[in-house]
C-alpha cells in the first residue's frame, strides 16, 4: 500500500496532494459508484448500484444554453429529448384529428387555432414533475445527489463546484461519465450564436416561436419542424444535404415528401451564410442555394440549429486521468464493457463512441454495468438490432439494418426488399413508415431478436384491418420493378 | 417571521385560503376528516401527519402550512370530487408545494428526509 502511495505522489500537483490527505484519513473512496450525469444512463446505472446495498452519488449539472435555458434532473431525454418533443408530436396529431373529426361527424368550429403558451406550460409542467420525481428516487434508494459540475482530479477523485461556486472532494472507487451531450453551434456563420437557438430552447419557450427557420436534415430538425408545422406555424427546413444520414434513404424520402405535403417548406441544397437582427427583431438569414448558385435571403422570427450534438467532455478534465476519446468526434472510447481506457472508469450513453444515441440504450447498458459491477453478472450489453423510430408527422420506426448498410454488409445480389439474406432468408431489417411507427416496430423487433426469417414472416397472419398487417404481406420486390401500391382491403 | 399553520376544511375554504397568502411559499397536506376522538378514517394521514408536523420547522420562512381535511370516505372515494379533479389529487395524505409539481403522496409522506427535501429544496 505505501509504495502505491509514493508512486502516485510522483504524478499528482496541488489539488492531488489534497486528494490523497482525504484518501489518506478516511482510509479509501468515499462512495463505491459515482456517477457523473444525471440522465437516463446515470441514473439508471445508479438506483440499480444501489439496489445492491453499495454506497452510490451522483453529479448532475446543467450548463445554460448559450441563450440562457436551463433544466433540472433527468438527463437530455426527460427536459429537452423524447418527452417534450413526444408530447409537442402528440399535439401536433391532435391537431390533424380535429380536422378529421368533422367527417366522422363532430362539430368543431373550423379553422380549430393552437396557444403555444397552454402547450408549453403543460409540457414544462410536465417535465418539472419527472424531475421531482427522479429527486425523490434518488433519496429513497439512498442515493446522495450533488447538483455540481464534475472535473477529474485523479482517476478517484473528482472535484464538485455549484453554480456558487463552492467545490466539494468526492472520491470514489468506482467512476461512470455519463454527461450526454448538447447541440451544436454551426462556428463560421455570422449572428448563429447570438441570435439562434437549438433544441435546448426550443421546448422551453414562453411565447410561440412564431415563423420558424430549422437548420438541419436530422432526426432533431425534421421533429421539430414536423410538430411546429403541425400546430399552425410557418415552417421551413434547410438542409445542406440528404435528409436522415444513416437511415434508409427511401424511407427518409418518403418522410420529407409527407412533411413537405403536410406543409412544411424545405430548402433543399441550402447552406446558411448569415443572420442578422432587423429593426422590427425579426431575423433576416442569408443563405446559399447550391443547385442554382444563387444567394436568397427571408425573414424569420426564429431560427433553430440542428446541425448535430457535441459530447459534453470539455470541463471534465479527461487529460488529467487519461481517459481516451475519438479525435474526430471527441466522444470516449469504451470497449463492450463500457470500460474506458482507465481502470475503474467507465462511460455509457450518448458520450460513447460507436453507440446509438438513444435513452433505452443507455438505460439498458447502466443497469447491465451495475450489475457487472456489484452483481456478479457477466452479461454485456447488446447494441444490435436496436428498434429506434422518428417521430415526424408521418412517423417511421425501423429495425436492423437499412437498405444501404445491408448492400455494404452483404452486396447487392442478397439484398431484397425488407433486406434479406439468401438461403434461409433471416430478415436484417424491418422499416416501416406510418402511425404509430413505434408501437408497430417495438414487437418485430423481438422477431428480429430471435432470429426470424423471410418465410416465418409469411407464415405469421395479420391483424386486420391495421397498418401493421402489410408487413406480413410484403412480397414484391424493388428488383422486379413492379408497382407496391395496395389497392384492395 | 417564521411560518404559520392555517387549518382549512373542504375544497372551497383551501382555495380561499391559497389564494389569500398568494405570493408566499405555500405547503398543503391534505388528510381524511377526523372523528370526534380526533382520529382519521384514512389510516396512512394518522402515520403521515406527526411525521410531517416534525419537520415544519425546515419550511422557508414567511411559508404558509395549510393542514386541509378532504372530506368523509365516501366523499374522497368520489372520482369527481374537487380535490381529484382541480388539484389532481390521487389520494390521501397528500403533501404537496403549491403552485409545483412537487409532492409527496401516501408511503412517501412516512419518509422524513422525502419530507425535508421536499420543504427545503427548490
Amino acid at each position: 500500500m505505501a509504495t502505491l502511495w509514493r508512486r502516485r505522489e510522483r504524478l499528482l500537483g496541488v489539488s492531488g496532494r489534497l486528494c490523497r490527505t482525504v484518501r489518506a484519513l478516511s482510509g479509501k473512496n468515499e462512495y463505491d459508484l459515482l456517477v457523473i450525469g444525471g440522465g437516463s444512463g446515470g441514473l439508471a446505472c445508479a438506483k440499480e448500484a444501489a439496489q445492491f446495498g453499495r454506497k452510490v452519488a451522483v453529479l448532475d449539472y446543467v450548463e445554460p444554453s448559450p441563450q440562457g435555458t436551463k433544466w433540472g434532473l433527468g438527463g437530455t431525454c426527460v427536459n429537452v429529448g423524447c418527452i417534450p418533443k413526444k408530447l409537442m408530436h402528440q399535439a401536433a396529431l391532435l391537431g390533424s384529428a380535429l380536422k378529421d373529426a368533422q367527417h366522422y361527424g363532430w362539430n368543431i368550429a373550423q379553422p380549430v387555432h393552437h396557444t403555444w403558451s397552454v402547450m408549453a406550460q403543460a409540457v414544462q409542467n410536465y417535465v418539472k414533475s419527472l424531475n421531482w420525481g427522479h429527486r425523490v428516487q434518488l433519496q429513497d434508494k439512498k442515493v446522495k445527489y450533488f447538483n455540481m459540475k464534475g472535473s477529474f482530479s485523479d482517476p478517484h477523485t473528482i472535484r464538485g463546484l455549484t453554480k456558487g461556486g463552492k467545490e466539494t472532494i468526492v472520491t470514489a472507487e468506482n467512476i461512470v461519465i455519463a454527461t450526454g451531450g448538447r447541440p451544436k453551434y454551426p462556428t463560421h456563420i455570422a449572428g448563429a450564436l447570438a441570435y439562434g437557438i437549438t433544441s435546448d430552447d426550443l421546448f422551453w419557450l414562453k411565447e410561440s416561436p412564431g415563423k420558424t427557420l430549422v437548420v438541419g436534415a436530422s432526426y432533431v430538425s425534421l421533429e421539430c419542424a414536423g410538430f411546429l408545422t403541425g400546430i399552425g406555424l410557418d415552417t421551413t427546413v434547410m438542409m445542406r444535404s440528404i435528409p436522415l444520414r444513416g437511415f434508409d434513404q427511401q424511407m427518409a424520402s418518403l418522410v420529407t415528401e409527407h412533411m413537405e405535403c403536410y406543409g412544411t417548406k424545405f430548402l433543399k441544397r441550402c447552406f446558411p451564410t448569415k443572420v442578422e437582427k432587423l429593426e422590427s427583431n425579426k431575423l433576416q438569414v442569408t443563405w446559399k442555394n447550391t443547385d442554382l448558385g444563387t444567394e436568397e435571403t427571408d425573414c424569420f422570427d426564429t431560427v433553430m440549429w440542428a446541425v448535430g450534438r457535441a459530447p459534453d467532455v470539455k470541463t471534465l478534465n479527461l487529460d488529467a486521468v487519461g481517459v481516451k476519446t475519438n479525435s474526430e468526434t471527441g466522444k470516449i472510447i469504451v470497449d463492450a464493457s463500457e470500460a474506458t481506457s482507465v481502470p475503474h472508469i467507465y462511460a455509457i450513453g450518448d458520450i460513447t463512441e460507436g453507440r446509438p444515441e438513444l435513452t433505452p440504450t443507455a438505460i439498458a447498458a447502466g443497469k447491465l454495468l451495475a450489475r457487472r459491477l456489484f452483481g456478479q453478472s457477466s452479461e454485456l450489453m447488446d447494441y444490435d438490432n436496436v428498434p429506434t423510430t422518428v417521430f415526424t408527422p408521418l412517423e417511421y420506426g425501423c429495425v436492423g439494418l437499412s437498405e444501404e448498410a445491408a448492400v455494404q454488409c452483404y452486396g447487392s445480389d442478397n439484398i431484397e426488399m425488407v433486406c434479406l439474406r439468401e438461403r434461409e432468408q433471416r430478415i436484417l431489417g424491418l422499416h416501416f413508415i406510418g402511425p404509430n411507427a413505434g408501437e408497430v416496430i417495438q414487437g418485430f423487433a423481438l422477431g428480429i431478436k430471435c432470429g426470424a426469417t423471410y418465410p416465418q414472416l409469411m407464415k405469421t397472419v395479420g391483424i386486420h384491418p391495421t397498418c401493421a398487417e402489410e408487413i406480413t404481406k410484403l412480397h414484391i420486390t424493388k428488383r422486379s420493378g413492379l408497382d407496391a401500391t395496395v389497392t384492395g382491403c | 417571521m417564521g411560518w404559520e399553520e392555517k387549518q382549512v376544511r373542504g375544497y372551497s375554504e383551501f382555495v380561499r385560503t391559497a389564494q389569500h397568502y398568494h405570493g408566499r411559499p405555500i405547503f398543503a397536506l391534505f388528510c381524511g376528516d377526523k372523528d370526534a376522538e380526533g382520529k382519521s378514517w384514512c389510516p396512512d394521514c394518522v402515520t403521515a401527519e406527526p411525521v410531517v408536523r416534525k419537520e415544519l420547522h425546515n419550511m422557508p420562512d414567511e411559508s404558509v402550512f395549510i393542514y386541509c381535511l378532504v372530506g368523509d370516505r365516501a366523499y374522497w372515494k368520489d372520482p369527481n370530487n374537487e380535490f381529484r379533479k382541480n388539484l389532481k389529487l390521487t389520494a390521501v395524505p397528500t403533501l404537496l408545494k403549491y403552485g409545483t409539481p412537487q409532492k409527496l403522496v401516501e408511503e412517501e409522506c412516512f419518509k422524513a428526509e422525502l419530507v425535508r427535501m421536499l420543504f427545503t429544496e427548490d
